[in-house]
C-alpha cells in the first residue's frame, strides 16, 4: 500500500509540486485515471500558504495538500464514481465522474474540482499513470528537498509514527502523513532601555492555561521564540539578573504573534 | 513525425543565456509535442561510482549531490513558453513605417502591425541596412545584442547579428554594463581587485563555511529566488544545510524575501539602500570596543587610518554611531550592537547572489567597498571569514568561482556559439546612456567600457559618442527587446525611441512583449525546444555536465532560430558563407564538443549516443583552500590583483585619476545624496516621496521573461486579482503605511515619481517593513500612457536615469524614492 509523507519543515514554498501537478496533466491525457486538468483554476497538490507574525519576527510556513486518499474516503461512501485501487489510491473515474457536477461537494477536504469544459469531476490521481510504471507521482519526483515522498508503507513506517493527518477527527484515515505541521509562535525581544542594550540570557517562561510551562532564554540578539505552540491564553514572565521581573499575562493567542519589544528596567 | 513518435530530449533550461548553461531537463516528446519536463537523471548512463559524489561530513549530518537535476519550476513548464500565446506567429511590418515615404517615428508603440514573409521581411532589413551604411557611415546601427534569456549555442540568443553588422563594416554596441554587480565593479574592484566582477573568492566554501562558520549573513541575499533562474535549487538545500549543522541565518534585507520565510534564524529589516550606515555602525563599535583583527589590518590592507578617522568621526564628519545609523536605517541600535558583537566573536561569511538594491542602487560603490573592508576588519580568509555566493558558480570557468567541490574540469561549449562576442567595437555606448545618447545632440562622454568583465583599470579611461570618425547611429537591431522593463528610466527610452534620428527599428524575438510594441519590423524566432543544439550544465552544484539538445518540436508559427534569422538576411546581403564561416548547425555542434573537455573523454559518437556525460568530482578537492585562505596565510606570496598587492582601503588610483570626485571619493565614506542622486529620506525630496521603493529580481519570473506563465500568475505572490480581473503586478505595503493611505489587500494602486508611474495590486504584509514598498522588476510593459503610465507594473519605467554616480556608469533600479496612492480605475479610463 502506497503513502505520501509530507514534511512540512523542509517545504521551502516553490510550489513546484503544485505546478508539477499542471505540468503532468494540463493537456495530457491519462486515462482510465484523469482527463486532461484544464489550465487554471485547478489544484489537485494545493500548496497552501501563511504568513505568521509582525515585523522583524514574521516566518511563512507553505503545506502541499492533495487529495488525501483516505482509507474511509467520505468521498466513496457518497458515490461510486470514486474507487480505491489494490496500491490505496484513491480514484474519481473519470467516465463516471462525467455530468456530476455535486461530487465537488462530496469531498471534505475539497479536493474534488469540476472542469467545465469537459463536463467532468476531477482530482489527484496519485498519479497513478505513472506509479504503475513504478515512477513517483509528478509532485514528489520534482519536489527538489525531500518534502514530498511516496512509496510503500513498510518503508516510512518510522516517519508515519511520528505524523500527523489532517483533520483526523473526522474519521477518513488519511494515506497522506504529515510531519512538522504548522503551529504558532510566539516571539519577542528582551532589552534594557537605559542602556539602549539587548539583553542576552534573559529566561522567559511561558504558562498556558492547560497549566503547561515552557522555558526558553533570549539570545545574542536578546530575541526570544517559542515555537509550535497551540492556539490558547498565555502568560509570560521574564527574568534577568539585576533587572525587575516582568509578567505578560493573558496573551490571547489566536495567530502567531511578535510580542514587541520588553523593556527591562533594573 | 509518425503519430506514436515518443522521444526523451535532453534541454538546458536555464536562462542566464551568454552560452552559461543550467538546469537540465529530460523534455518529453509525443506525436511532435511537448508532452511534460522532468527533472534529468544523471545516472541514466553513468552509475554513481564514475561521477564520484562528494560529500559533506559535520557531527552525523551529511551532505551529498543529488542523482536528478534540481530544476526551478519554471524550468519545468517551460513548454508554456514555447506555446505561449505572445509567440510572434510570422513576420510583421508596422503598418504605417514607410522606408520609401513617411516612416512616422512618432508612432511607434502606437500603430499596429501587418503580417509580411521572411522574404520580405529580410529584403526590407537588407535594404535599410545598405542605405543607413551608405548614408550615415559605419557604426551607425545599434546593435542591442546582451541580455539573458534562454541559453542556446548554436542557435545563441543574444548577439547574433553582431557578426554580421562587422562584416558590413562595424556597428555601435550596447555595451551592457556590469548590471548584475554594479556595487563591486565600480566599488569593491578598488579594494581587492577581484576582476572581473568584484566579488570574492569562492573556492572550496561549501566546506569551509560547513566546518567553520558560525554565522552566515545574508546580506540581501534571496536563496530561494535567484538561483532559480540560474542553477536550480541546490541553493534551496544548501540554506537547510546550514540550519541543520547549526549555522545561524541572519537575514538582512527590507524584505522578508522567500528565503528569509523558510531559513532566516533572524530578520533584520533595514530600510532599503541604507546599509551602509549600518555598515560604518558596525566598524564604529569594532572600532571602539577594539573587536577588530588589528594584525591583520596591519600586514593585509592599507589605508585604514582614513576608515577610521571617517566611522569614528574624526574627520570633521559625525561619527558614525549605531544612535547615528539607527535613524537612517531604521535598525534599533541596539541590534547593530548585538550583530556587530556576534560577528566579531564568531567566525562569520557573507553570503549573497548578487546583492539586491544594496548593490544595485544610488551609489552602490560605498556599501560594496565597505563591505570588503568590514570582512577584512574581521581577518577575510580566515576559516570561516569569506563572501559567499549563492548564484553563478564556475563564473567564467574559473574555479576560483566554485564554491561546491571542484569537479575535474570546467566543460564549455564556447566555440560553438555564436551570440554575443565579447569584444567591444571601436564605437560603442553604455547601456545606461542610451536614451540620452539618441536624444542629445551633444557628444557624450564616460569612463570605462563599462562592461562585466572588464579589468579595474579600465575605469580610470575617458571614452567618447560618437568616437572621432564615427556618427551618430540611425537604426537599431535589437534581439533584446526589455531595455524598458529592464533598465534605467524606461520612459525616457520610450521618448528616445520615437526620435526621428532613428529611422528604422528591427526586433528579433520569440514573444510579442516589450520593446518589440516600438519597433518597424518583427522577425519571429524560435526557443530551444525548436532546434539542435549542444549545451552544458556547470551551475547545478552537484555535477558539471556536457549534454546533446536534440530538437523536440518542428519551429512554432513561421519562427527561425536567432541565428538562423540572422543568417537569412546574411543570405540577402551576399555574406551567408561569410557569416557561417561555412558551418552547418551539426558542423558547430561537433566543433562545440571537440573542443569541450570533454573529447579526450568519449567519441563524438558516443556522446550522441548516450547524450551526454557527466564530468566527476575532482580528488583531492578537499585539500584545495578555501577563499581569501591563501591571501590570509600569506599576502606576499598569493597577492591581491590591487596595485599593492593588498587590500586598499584607501585606493590611490581613485585619488590620482578622480581628485574632485565627492561621491566616490578614495575610501569608502558615508554618503545619502549627492550631485547625481537625491534619492535619500534624508533629503527634501522624500517629503513628496515619501517610500523607498524594493525593486527585487522576481521570484516568479528571470527578469522580462514568463510573465505570461497561467500556472504561475494563480500563485497568490505572482500576481493580485484587481476588482477589475486583471492581474496586476503585486506590491507589497506594510499594513502601518497601507492603512495611511487606506489600501487594502486586493486594491489597484499606483506608484509614482517625477518619472511617470506604474499601477500594481497591493499585498497588505508583514513581509515588507514600514517605509519600504516591493514590486519585483521585470513585468511585461503594459502602457496606459506609454512613456508616462504602465499598467502591468513595470517598475524599470520610473527608475531614476541617472548612473552609480558621476563617474560610474552603472544602472541605479531600486532603492529610490516613490509614493503610493490608491488608484481610481475609473477616473483613470475617463482621462
Ligand atoms: N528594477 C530593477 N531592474 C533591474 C534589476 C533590478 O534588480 N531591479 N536588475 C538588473 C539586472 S542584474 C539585470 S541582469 C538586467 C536584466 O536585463 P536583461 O538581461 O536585458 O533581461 P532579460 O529579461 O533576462 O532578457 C532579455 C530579453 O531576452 C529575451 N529572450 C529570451 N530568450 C530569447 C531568445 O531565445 N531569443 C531572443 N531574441 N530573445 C530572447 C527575453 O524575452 C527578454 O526580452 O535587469 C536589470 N534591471
Ligand atoms: N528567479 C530569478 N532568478 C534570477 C534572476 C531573476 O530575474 N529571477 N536574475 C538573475 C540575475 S541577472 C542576477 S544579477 C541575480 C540577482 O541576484 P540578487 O542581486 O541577489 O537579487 P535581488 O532580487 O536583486 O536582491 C536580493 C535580495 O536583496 C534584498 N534587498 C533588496 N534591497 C535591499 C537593500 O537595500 N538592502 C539589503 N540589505 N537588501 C536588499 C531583497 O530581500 C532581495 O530579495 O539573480 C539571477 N537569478
Ligand atoms: S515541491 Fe517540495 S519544496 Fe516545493 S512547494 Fe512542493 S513540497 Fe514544498
Ligand atoms: S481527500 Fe476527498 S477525494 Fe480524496 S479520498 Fe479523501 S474524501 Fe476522497
Ligand atoms: S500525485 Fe499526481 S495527480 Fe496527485 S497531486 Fe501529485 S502530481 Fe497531481
Ligand atoms: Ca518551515
Ligand atoms: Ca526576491
Ligand atoms: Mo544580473
Amino acid at each position: 500500500m502506497k503513502v505520501f509523507v509530507v514534511d512540512v519543515a523542509k517545504c521551502n514554498g516553490c510550489y513546484g509540486c503544485q505546478v508539477a501537478c499542471k505540468d503532468e496533466h494540463v493537456d495530457n491525457d491519462w486515462m482510465p485515471y484523469a482527463q486532461p486538468q484544464p489550465d487554471t483554476g485547478h489544484f489537485w497538490m494545493k500548496l497552501k500558504e501563511k504568513t505568521h507574525g509582525q515585523v522583524p519576527k514574521v516566518k511563512l510556513e507553505y503545506t502541499p495538500y492533495p487529495c488525501m486518499h483516505c482509507d474511509d474516503a467520505p468521498c466513496m461512501k457518497k458515490s461510486e464514481a470514486f474507487y480505491k485501487r489494490e496500491d490505496g489510491l484513491v480514484i474519481l473515474d473519470p467516465v463516471k465522474g462525467e455530468g456530476q457536477k455535486d461530487l465537488v461537494e462530496v469531498c471534505p477536504y475539497g479536493a474534488v474540482y469540476w472542469n467545465d469544459a469537459l463536463n467532468v469531476a476531477q482530482k489527484c490521481t496519485g498519479c497513478a499513470h505513472l506509479v504503475e510504471e513504478g515512477q513517483l507521482p509528478r509532485c514528489v519526483d520534482f519536489c527538489a528537498t525531500g518534502a514530498l515522498q511516496f512509496g510503500d508503507e513498510e518503508d516510512f513506517a518510522e516517519e508515519i509514527a511520528q505524523s500527523e493527518t489532517m483533520e483526523p477527527e473526522w474519521g477518513t484515515h488519511p494515506r497522506v502523513y504529515y510531519l512538522n505541521l504548522p503551529k504558532l509562535f510566539i516571539g519577542g525581544e528582551v532589552w534594557d532601555p537605559e542602556q539602549d542594550e539587548v539583553i542576552e540570557g534573559a529566561k522567559l517562561i511561558l504558562t498556558g492555561t492547560d497549566g503547561l510551562t515552557r522555558e526558553t532564554h533570549s539570545d545574542a540578539f536578546g530575541d526570544f521564540w517559542f515555537r509550535k505552540v497551540e492556539a490558547g491564553t498565555y502568560s509570560l514572565k521574564v527574568e534577568a539578573e539585576g533587572y525587575q521581573t516582568v509578567t505578560k499575562d493573558r496573551i490571547a493567542l489566536k495567530e502567531s504573534y511578535n510580542i514587541g519589544d520588553i523593556p527591562l528596567k533594573k | 513525425m509518425s503519430k506514436k513518435d515518443k522521444k526523451t530530449c535532453i534541454k538546458g533550461i536555464g536562462l542566464c543565456g551568454f552560452g552559461s548553461g543550467s538546469n537540465s531537463a529530460a523534455v518529453d516528446v509525443q506525436d511532435g509535442k511537448v508532452v511534460r519536463i522532468r527533472n534529468f537523471r544523471y545516472d541514466k548512463e553513468y552509475t554513481p561510482e564514475e561521477m564520484k559524489p562528494w560529500r559533506l561530513q559535520v557531527n552525523d549530518k551529511i551532505f551529498e549531490p543529488t542523482m536528478k537535476s534540481l530544476l526551478p519550476p519554471y524550468s519545468m513548464i517551460y513548454k508554456k513558453r514555447t506555446y505561449s500565446k505572445n509567440r510572434i506567429p510570422y513576420p510583421m511590418k508596422r503598418v504605417d513605417w514607410d522606408p520609401e515615404g513617411e516612416r512616422n517615428p512618432q508612432n511607434r508603440g502606437i500603430s499596429k502591425f501587418v503580417r509580411i514573409s521572411w522574404d520580405e521581411a529580410t529584403d526590407l532589413i537588407a535594404k535599410e541596412l545598405k542605405r543607413v551604411y551608405k548614408e550615415y557611415g559605419p557604426y551607425t546601427v545599434l546593435a542591442q545584442g546582451d541580455g539573458h534569456g534562454e541559453t542556446k549555442t548554436v542557435h545563441a540568443a543574444h548577439g547574433c547579428q553582431m557578426k554580421l553588422l562587422d562584416l558590413l563594416g562595424g556597428y555601435t554596441l550596447q555595451a551592457r554594463n556590469a548590471d548584475s554587480w554594479e556595487g563591486w565593479y565600480w566599488g569593491a574592484k578598488h579594494v581587492w581587485g577581484q576582476d572581473p566582477v568584484g566579488q570574492g573568492k569562492q573556492t572550496n566554501l561549501f566546506k569551509d563555511i560547513s566546518e567553520n562558520s558560525k554565522m552566515v549573513l545574508f546580506w540581501g541575499c534571496d536563496p530561494e529566488t535567484t538561483p532559480w533562474g540560474w542553477g536550480g535549487q541546490q541553493a534551496s538545500r544548501l540554506s537547510y544545510w546550514f540550519t541543520d549543522i547549526g549555522i545561524k541565518s541572519v537575514y538582512i534585507c527590507p524584505d522578508l524575501n522567500y528565503g528569509a520565510a523558510v531559513h532566516a534564524d533572524k530578520w533584520i529589516p533595514v530600510l532599503p539602500n541604507t546599509d551602509l550606515a549600518m555598515q560604518f555602525a558596525i566598524a564604529y563599535i569594532w572600532l571602539t570596543e577594539d573587536s577588530y583583527d588589528k594584525d591583520y589590518i596591519e600586514t593585509h590592507t592599507i589605508g585604514f587610518d582614513y576608515l577610521q578617522r571617517h566611522a569614528l568621526g574624526e574627520d570633521g564628519t559625525e561619527p558614525k554611531t549605531p544612535e547615528w545609523a539607527e535613524k537612517i536605517c531604521g535598525v534599533p541600535a541596539r541590534t547593530i550592537k548585538a550583530l556587530a558583537r556576534k560577528w566579531a566573536k564568531e567566525a562569520t561569511t557573507i553570503a549573497h547572489s548578487n546583492g539586491g538594491s544594496y548593490i544595485r542602487s544610488c551609489y552602490s560603490h560605498e556599501p560594496a567597498r565597505m563591505e570588503v573592508c568590514l570582512l577584512a576588519m574581521q581577518g577575510l580568509g580566515k576559516p570561516g571569514r569569506n563572501q559567499f555566493k549563492f548564484i553563478e558558480w564556475q563564473l567564467f570557468g574559473s574555479n576560483e568561482q566554485m564554491p561546491a567541490p571542484r569537479s575535474e574540469f570546467i566543460p564549455t561549449v564556447k566555440s560553438a556559439y555564436t551570440g554575443w562576442r565579447y569584444t567591444m567595437s571601436p564605437q560603442f555606448l553604455p547601456k545606461t546612456l542610451i536614451p540620452k545618447a539618441i536624444q542629445s545632440d551633444e557628444p557624450l562622454t564616460w569612463y570605462g567600457q563599462t562592461m562585466a568583465g572588464y579589468p579595474r583599470e579600465d575605469q580610470f579611461i575617458e571614452y567618447q559618442y560618437p568616437i572621432e570618425g564615427g556618427a551618430p547611429i540611425h537604426m537599431i537591431w535589437t534581439d533584446t527587446p526589455c531595455w524598458t522593463t529592464c533598465w534605467t528610466g524606461g520612459n525616457e527610452m520610450i521618448e528616445a525611441l520615437r526620435n526621428s534620428k532613428i529611422e528604422c527599428i528591427v526586433a528579433q524575438h520569440p514573444w510579442l512583449e516589450n520593446d518589440c510594441l516600438f519597433a518597424d519590423i518583427i522577425l519571429p524566432t524560435s526557443t530551444k525546444m525548436e532546434s539542435r543544439d549542444i549545451s552544458v550544465d556547470t551551475l547545478s552544484g552537484n555535477f558539471n555536465h556536457l549534454f546533446y539538445e536534440e530538437q523536440c518540436i518542428e519551429p512554432v508559427g513561421e519562427a527561425k532560430s536567432d541565428w538562423e534569422a540572422v543568417c537569412e538576411v546574411a543570405q540577402k546581403l551576399g555574406l551567408l558563407e561569410q557569416y557561417t564561416d561555412g558551418m552547418s548547425e551539426m558542423d558547430l555542434i561537433e566543433k562545440g564538443f571537440m573542443e569541450s573537455g570533454v573529447q579526450t573523454k568519449i567519441s563524438f559518437e558516443e556522446f550522441l549516443a548516450k547524450g551526454y556525460y557527466m564530468i566527476p568530482t575532482a580528488d583531492g578537492w578537499e585539500d584545495d583552500i578555501p577563499g581569501f585562505g591563501k591571501f590570509y596565510q600569506d599576502p606576499k606570496q598569493y597577492p591581491l590583483e590591487t596595485p599593492s598587492g593588498l587590500l586598499e582601503i584607501f585606493s590611490q588610483d581613485l585619488a590620482d585619476v578622480f581628485p574632485d570626485d565627492q561621491e566616490r571619493k578614495p575610501y569608502p565614506q558615508w554618503i545619502a545624496f549627492g550631485e547625481s542622486h537625491s534619492e535619500s529620506l534624508l533629503h527634501p525630496k522624500s517629503e513628496k516621496y515619501p517610500y523607498l521603493i524594493v525593486s527585487n529580481h522576481p521570484r516568479w519570473r528571470v527578469h522580462a521573461n514568463l510573465d505570461d506563465i497561467s500556472w504561475l500568475r494563480e500563485i497568490p505572490t505572482c500576481k493580485v486579482a484587481g476588482p477589475d480581473g486583471y492581474l496586476y503586478e503585486p506590491v507589497w505595503i506594510n499594513p502601518v503605511d497601507a492603512e495611511k493611505h487606506g489600501i487594502q489587500s486586493g486594491d489597484i494602486v499606483k506608484l509614482f515619481n517625477d518619472n511617470g508611474w506604474v499601477l500594481g495590486g497591493a499585498y497588505v504584509t508583514e513581509r515588507i517593513r514600514p517605509g519600504a514598498i516591493y514590486q519585483d522588476h521585470g513585468a511585461r510593459l503594459d502602457p496606459i500612457k506609454a512613456g508616462e503610465g504602465d499598467r502591468g507594473g513595470a517598475n524599470n519605467l520610473i527608475c531614476v536615469s541617472n548612473t552609480v554616480s558621476k563617474n560610474c556608469a552603472g544602472e541605479v533600479t531600486s532603492g529610490f524614492l516613490i509614493n503610493i496612492e490608491k488608484c481610481d480605475l475609473d477616473a483613470l479610463k475617463a482621462e
